[in-house]
This record gives structure tokens, sequence and C-alpha cells, in this order.
């Protein structure tokens, strides 16, 4: 039974953790929008380099 | 390429896209094309310039994922360019803006998000602009979060981007408020995180101690978990539950029983009959009980402030209202433009026409009509003397103001009905209030309850006594009962904002279930909105061309949806001193000349007959046929709510002739035509007061006051700003048959409910003499009710899904 003095605060420490983790999430903004990050990845690859913005005067209006 | 992408993206447009041609809508907003307003770009087809332009932007910069990744079609891009100059002052800023390591930060709102995709590429198309250290859209709340640095970049120039790509961006009420919500949120996202992760630990504790059945467990060990479990508990009840404790302080100090009441002093009882247990080697331990309670509750009270929030788009509009600056007259007559902070009583302000009002105030030098529908209600713009009071919000129509403030900042009526609304949704919809009264009965019932079986129980088995209490007051918790209303009313605003249908009132739904009789305005609503000139006659040997640039100059600023027809005509002219007369038509003078566009005796003293005609002083010049096709699925839709057992009613500003033809082609047969908004309002009182439960729904300017009229008012959201105000529902999909599936969702909302409140109120009690007589321990009790709450939740969230027939791939 003495495992338990070992276990049991070492359940501790891990709540501790997983409470500070959540909380610094919640603080960075993590859980805001749960929408629109998720589309992200289903985007096709487009190199970086073609993916120049157009000029603004060309197409102001 | 186009058509593949459609065809395959989870979209609403899926019916019209298989039932019209290859490009019967625009590529961009999905609207249905028209002969006259269609633009060819690239390989695809845009119902306007605007959206060509935005299409063509979001091709060049390599986001044309966009069109695959949406759920729902944009909505149309104005073509026009708004003006942020003002946006870039520093007045502006300081009040609307921060201070972020690099440049500022700016919070806006806008209303043209209406899905996932639709942030992504706000987010995108940000971030390829220089200067834009940061961006972040979300589609939920209509929030775009910007940081840029202005020395690289001005807002101006961003907020015209999204301008351009057609989300029109507002300035927020301010960036103290914005932080509070936001902050407001997060607390209560770290409450539930804690309580949720605290409440696991706990429990595994306790089942420790659960499973030592045989009670062979040393006192040691048993001592040392009950110990640890305390330790674990106590921010969950402190800190999680603070709310809840807050709650029960309140309604003390109201001298009233409440839910929290109940919820708090459960919690105390079982936190601190433990706590006291524990000191003294008792039998049993409740830190368990206590800590699922606090849980299951938070997440219940979750839900509820997500079913607020819907309801927040119309403080949001209020917002809209109020103008980033104001022109003020210097004393020595020059004008400078400063931020409404600034503005001082005794100022004078200058409104132009089409301008907002930025403060209460008197008006100077001549009469002005005020465009008011905002702040009263009152759709007709109403004339104000010299002297008389303008209001904040309200906009200036025909000419300029001068205006001396009196009243500014939080004063004005503007920002008191801002607060109304803002208290409004702070109340719970009409159907949650029921769910709290019976609660609060259940409560005033169950202290005396819980006091005699503790009574009881004392004489016949001591050692028994606080357990069974404890078990009593667990058990017949009502929380399942303040559960079921807020989860289904969620669910199903979910569900309509999914469908392409926002609830802007809460109480709208349970209403719209009861509905019998729909009133449809015709132009914009079963029409397409898109009246097309069909003939010109002459009269008096008038030059043709000239009579068509002198209407279209007359329609250019009036806003009527038959402005539309006149849309591609050039015209020099210009409209001095124009008055638009609902129902009539718009007079305006040109040069010398009197002109009046609209019906024949108000144009040209004639005999009305259906056509629009134009006058001379009084005299004919020449008459327009107009005609308006119909909403591809405006037919299906009414079959449709017909087979709901619906009554269908068209009642329409127009003359006979056209009105009935267009009721015989869509079905319906009960017609009003050549209706003034005040003869609509009377009808739609007329079906009430003989027990109809009326839905109205239109979209034009003169809609208004019968939307406000009507038990629940449905507006389209092509349709004037101000109708949308004035409505409980706003459809943003362009299909009419949206309506009956909200309708038939609606219905199943209030199944569901009676369902939930049947459920929650029997499981009570049944569960109340079971407890009572000592059947039921405190941690079963918690269990059962958790159960409960879990199944009055699910049953709600039956609503999400699709009824059968629009499953989605």
């Amino acid at each position: 039974m003495t495992i338990l003095l070992l276990l049991v605060p070492l359940s501790l420490v891990l709540l501790g953790v997983a409470i500070w983790a959540f909380v610094w999430a919640v603080r960075r903004g993590q859980f805001d929008d749960l929408d629109t990050p998720a589309i992200d990845i289903l985007r096709e690859d487009a190199p970086p380099a073609a993916a120049k913005p157009p000029q603004e005067s060309a197409d102001a209006d | 390429m186009s058509v593949s992408q459609t065809a395959l993206a989870p979209d609403d447009r899926r019916g019209v896209v298989r039932t019209g041609a290859l490009a019967s809508v625009c590529h961009h907003c999905g609207e249905a094309l028209t002969a006259a307003g269609t633009v060819a770009s690239g390989d695809h087809l845009f119902c306007c310039n605007g959206c060509a332009a935005a299409a063509s932007w979001i091709q060049q910069a390599a986001l044309e994922d966009y069109y695959r990744l949406r759920s729902v079609p944009a909505g149309r891009v104005d073509a026009d360019a708004a003006d942020f100059a003002g946006w870039d002052r520093e007045v502006v800023l300081a009040e609307h803006s921060r201070i972020v390591p690099g440049g500022r930060e700016i919070t806006v709102l806008t209303d043209a998000m209406r899905c996932a995709a639709c942030a992504w590429l706000v987010d995108r198309a940000l971030h390829r602009i220089p200067g834009v250290l940061d961006a972040g859209a979300n589609a939920v709340t209509g929030r775009i979060v910007v940081a840029w640095d202005p020395e690289k970049v001005a807002l101006s120039a961003l907020m015209s981007r999204l301008n351009a790509l057609g989300y029109r961006p507002w300035l927020a009420t301010g960036d103290a408020r914005e932080q509070a919500q936001k902050q407001e949120r997060r607390r209560w996202l770290i409450r539930l995180g804690v309580a949720g992760l605290g409440a696991i630990q706990a429990m595994m504790f306790a089942e420790a101690l659960y499973l030592d059945t045989a009670g062979q467990m040393p006192l040691a060990t048993r001592d040392f978990f009950r110990w640890i479990t305390f330790l674990v508990s106590t921010p969950v009840v402190f800190y999680s539950g603070w709310p809840f404790l807050e709650g029960m302080w309140r309604e003390l100090r109201g001298r009233r029983l409440g839910m929290d009441t109940l919820i708090a002093s459960s919690t105390l009882l079982a936190y601190f009959a433990s706590l006291v247990e524990t000191v003294r080697g008792g039998p049993h331990v409740w830190y368990d009980a206590a800590v699922m309670f606090v849980l299951l509750l938070l997440v219940a009270r979750m839900f509820e402030q997500r079913a607020r929030r819907v309801a927040s788009a119309q403080v949001d509009a209020l917002a809209r209202a109020r103008p980033a600056l104001a022109t003020r007259e210097r004393d020595d007559g020059r004008r400078e433009q400063v931020a409404l902070a600034e503005l001082a009583v005794g100022d004078v302000v200058r409104v132009a026409s089409g301008e907002s009002v930025p403060a209460d105030g008197v008006v100077l030098d001549h009469a002005c009509g005020f465009d008011e529908a905002l702040i009263t209600g009152e759709s007709v713009p109403v004339q104000r003397a010299p002297g008389a009071t303008a209001l904040a919000g309200s906009l200036c129509r025909e000419q300029a103001a001068r205006i001396r403030v009196t009243r500014v900042g939080n004063d004005t009526r503007l920002s008191q009905l801002t607060r109304l609304v803002e208290q409004a949704q702070g109340g719970r919809p009409a159907l949650a209030r029921v769910a709290e009264r019976v609660a609060s009965g259940f409560v005033l019932v169950l202290v005396p309850c819980a006091l005699a079986v503790y009574a009881w129980w004392q004489q016949h088995d001591p050692a028994r006594a606080l357990e069974v209490t404890l078990a009593l007051l667990v058990v017949s918790c009502p929380c399942a009962l303040s559960l079921a209303i807020p989860t289904a009313l969620t669910a199903a605003h979910g569900a309509l904002a999914r469908m392409g249908v926002l609830g802007l009132r809460g109480d709208a739904l349970s209403a719209l279930a009861r509905v019998d009789r729909v009133v449809f305005d015709k132009t914009g609503t079963l029409s397409n909105g898109r009246p097309q000139l069909d003939t010109v006659g002459i009269f008096n040997g008038t030059d043709p061309d000239d009579a068509l640039a002198i209407a279209a100059a007359l329609e250019r600023d009036s806003g009527h949806p038959l402005a539309h027809a006149f849309s591609d005509i050039h015209s020099d002219h210009r409209a001095e001193q124009l008055h638009s007369i609902p129902g009539h038509g718009i007079e305006a003078r040109i040069g010398d000349a009197g002109w009046r566009l609209g019906r024949a005796e108000f144009a040209a003293g004639g005999e009305d007959d259906g056509a629009l005609w134009l006058g001379r002083d009084g005299i004919a010049v020449a008459r327009f046929t107009i005609s308006e096709a119909m909403r591809e699925d405006a037919r299906a839709a009414v079959e449709a709510l017909q087979a709901q057992g619906l009554q269908v009613e068209l009642c329409s500003g127009d003359a006979h002739a056209p009105v009935r033809r267009f009721a015989a082609a869509i079905g319906i047969d009960t017609v009003r035509s050549r209706q003034t908004p005040e003869q609509k309002l009377t009808h739609v009182r007329d079906l009430q007061s003989r027990g109809d439960v009326v839905a109205m729904v239109g979209d034009g300017l003169n809609d208004a006051p019968v939307l406000a009229g009507a038990d629940v008012s449905i507006a389209m959201a092509e349709g004037a700003a101000l109708a949308q105000r004035a409505a409980d529902f706003v459809v943003t999909s362009p299909s009419l048959l949206r309506i009956p599936e909200a309708i038939a969702l609606a219905r199943r909302t209030q199944v569901i409910v009676r369902q939930n409140l049947v459920w929650a109120l029997g499981y009570n009690l049944l569960a109340l003499p079971l407890a009572a007589t000592g059947h039921v321990t405190p941690w079963i009790a918690a269990v059962g009710m958790a159960l409960s709450s879990l199944l009055v939740t699910l049953n709600a969230l039956r609503l999400g899904r699709r009824p059968v027939g629009g499953a989605r791939p």
C-alpha cells in the first residue's frame, strides 16, 4: 500500500499540469474559434511563392 | 470547374445548381442571374461587378479553395466603395483599438460571415497584406480581430479590402467592452475545465473508497484518500462553483428561493458534511456528489449562455447606427471631423443626407426628415422642424441638417436603447422562465420535505439521517428541468443557423411553431427582387431615352426594389428635393420641373392600371411596365407550407392584375393587392384578432411595421437592413424552402421541449420517495441526476440532425 504514497501525489501533479495546460490554452485563445482552424488542413497546398497578393490598385472597386 | 466544385460542396445551393442551367446563379453569391446585370469574368458568370471583383481577387490571391470549403454561399458584394478614411484618425483608433507590440489591434464586426470558410478567407486575405501582424476571424461571433502596423499600412486600406470581399466592417462598441466579453467567456471556460478535471480526479479517489465494499481498507489509508479527495474537490466547489455560491447570496439577499440556492446549499452541505466526517472518521463522505453536481450544472449553464449569445446580433445592429466620426462646425464656420467622444453639449454638428446623427440634439435652420426606424420603430421618415429634437442613430434623409448637440455618449436615446436590448438578452427566454418558476416552486416544497425526512431518520436511524437527506436533496435537484429548455433552444438555433435561418430573438421559435397563417410580401420575397423593364410607352412626344433617364435619376436614390429595373440606365440628371411616398411613388425636382414616378393617379392623375407612370407637373409623360420573375423555389415553398396545414396569403403593394397573375402562378388563392404598409398592418391585426398566429415574410423597407406587428416575422437577407432589424428571423439562404423547414424544426423543438419537461419532472417525482425512504445513496443520486440530465441533453441534440431527405454528404 505504500506505493499509494507515490502514485497519489503523482496523480495530483499530473492534475496540476493538466489544469495549467488548459488554462494556458484558454488564455492563448485556443478555444475562441473551433471551426475555422479545422478547415485549414482541407485546403490544397499552394506554393507560397505563387501566392503573391494582387495589386491593391488593380481591384479597388 | 465551378460546376463540379459546387456540386461537391455540402452546399445549400445544390438544388438550384441541379435544376437550373449550368451557370444560372452567380459564382460568388449564388443569386439567380438576370440578363441585365450579369457580368462575365474568366470562366464564371457573376450577378454584379462587386461579386466579380471579389472573385477575381480571390483567384489572384490563390485562395480559390474558399469556393470548395464553404458550406453556404457568400453574400452579394456591394460594389460601392465605402469610405473608411475616417477610421485612420487618431481619435477613432484611441477609442476602438489598443496598442500591441509592433502596432495596434482592433476588433470589428461584420454580418456577412456565414460559415467557417468565410472566416478562413478573411484570415488569409488580411494576412496577405503587408503590414498586417495578425488576423483572426470568428464566423460564430461575426468578429474580426486585426493587428496591424500603422506605419506600414492604414486601417482604412484593410477595411476597404474586407468591404471589397463582401464583408463590410463596422466599428464595435468599443475596445473595453469587447475585451470584457472575451474575458468573461474565457473565465467560464476555465471554470468548466477546472471542474471537469477536478471532478474526474475526485471520482477516481472516491472509487477507491467505494470498491472497499468489505471494509478491509486500513483506516489510515482510508483517511489518506479522504483528505486527498477533500484537497481536489475544494477548488471545484469554491472556484468552479463560485457562480452558484454568488447566485445563492444574491437570492438570499433578495429573499427568494431559486435554483442557485438549492444547488449551492446542496453542494455546500455535501462538502462540509464530508469534511466533518473526514475529521471525525465517520462512515461516509460525499465529496463525489458535490463535485459531480458542480460539473454537471456548469455544463448546463454553458448551454444556456450559448443560446443567449445567438441573440446578440441585435445589439450589434444597434452598434452600427453610431457613426465613427462627427462633423463639427467651429465658431468661425469651418468644419472639422471629430470622434464621437470629443463631442460636447452645445457643439453644432453637420449631418449630411444619408448619414446617421451622432448625438441627440436640436435641429437648427430648417426642417429635415429623419428616419428613426431603428430607434422608435417608425418606418416613415419624420419631419423635424427647427427646434425639434433629432435622435442619435436616426438617419438624416433628403437634405443635410445642422444640429446643436444636447446629449452625448451614454445619455443618448440610442445608448439607452442598446442597454435595454442588452437587458432583454440578459433575461432568459419566456420558455426558460417557465422552467425556472416550476423549479423554484419545487425548491419551496423540497426544503420542508428534506427537513421532515431528516427529522424522521434522526428518530429512527440517526446514523443514516444526514446521508438520506443529502441523497434526497441531490436526487431531487431540478437541474434536468432547468436544462430541458435551454438545450433544446440552443440545438434548434444551431440547426437553424446551419440551414441558413438566423433567429434573432429567443422567444420567436415557440411562436413559429404555433403559426397557422403565413403572409407573404411579393417583391423581393416571392419574386426574386430583380424587376425588369418590359415596355416603355411615350406620351406627348417625349423622347423615350430621355424619359428613361429621368426615371432612372428618380429611382436611383429611392432604395425601392423597383430601382433595379432602372439600374442599368445611365442618367446625367440630378434629382433634388427627393421625397419617397410609400405606396405611391417618388417625387423630386429635376431642373425647373417637378417630376413624379409611381402609380397613375399619383404621377399623372390617371386611373391606376398597375403600370409605373412618369409625370411632369402632373401631366403623363411615359408609362413603364415592369415584370418580375418568381424565385425558383417559390412554388415548392408555398406547396410545402400548405402541406404543413398553413394558410398562405399574398399581400402586396403592387397593382391588382400583376399580383393576381403572380399568385396564380405560385398557387396562392388569398390575394390582397395595392396595400399600403398601414393596410398590411391592419390586415395582420385583423387576422390576429380572429385568433390566427401570423407569420409575415417580407423584405422591403415598407414592411418594417408589419414585420414588427406580426407574431413572427421573417425577413429575407437581401432585403433592407431596416426590415431585418424588425424581424425575428432572417433567412440568409437564397432558398425560400428554408421557411417551411424552419417551421417544421420549430414544431419539432416544441415536441422535444415537452418530452424533456415530462421526463425531468417525472424523474424527480419518482426519485423523491425512493430517496426519502433511504433506497438511494448520495452517489447513486448524483449519477442518477447526471444520467437524467444527459438524457435530456441528448434528446435536445436530436434537433441538430437534419430531417430525412435533407441529409448532407
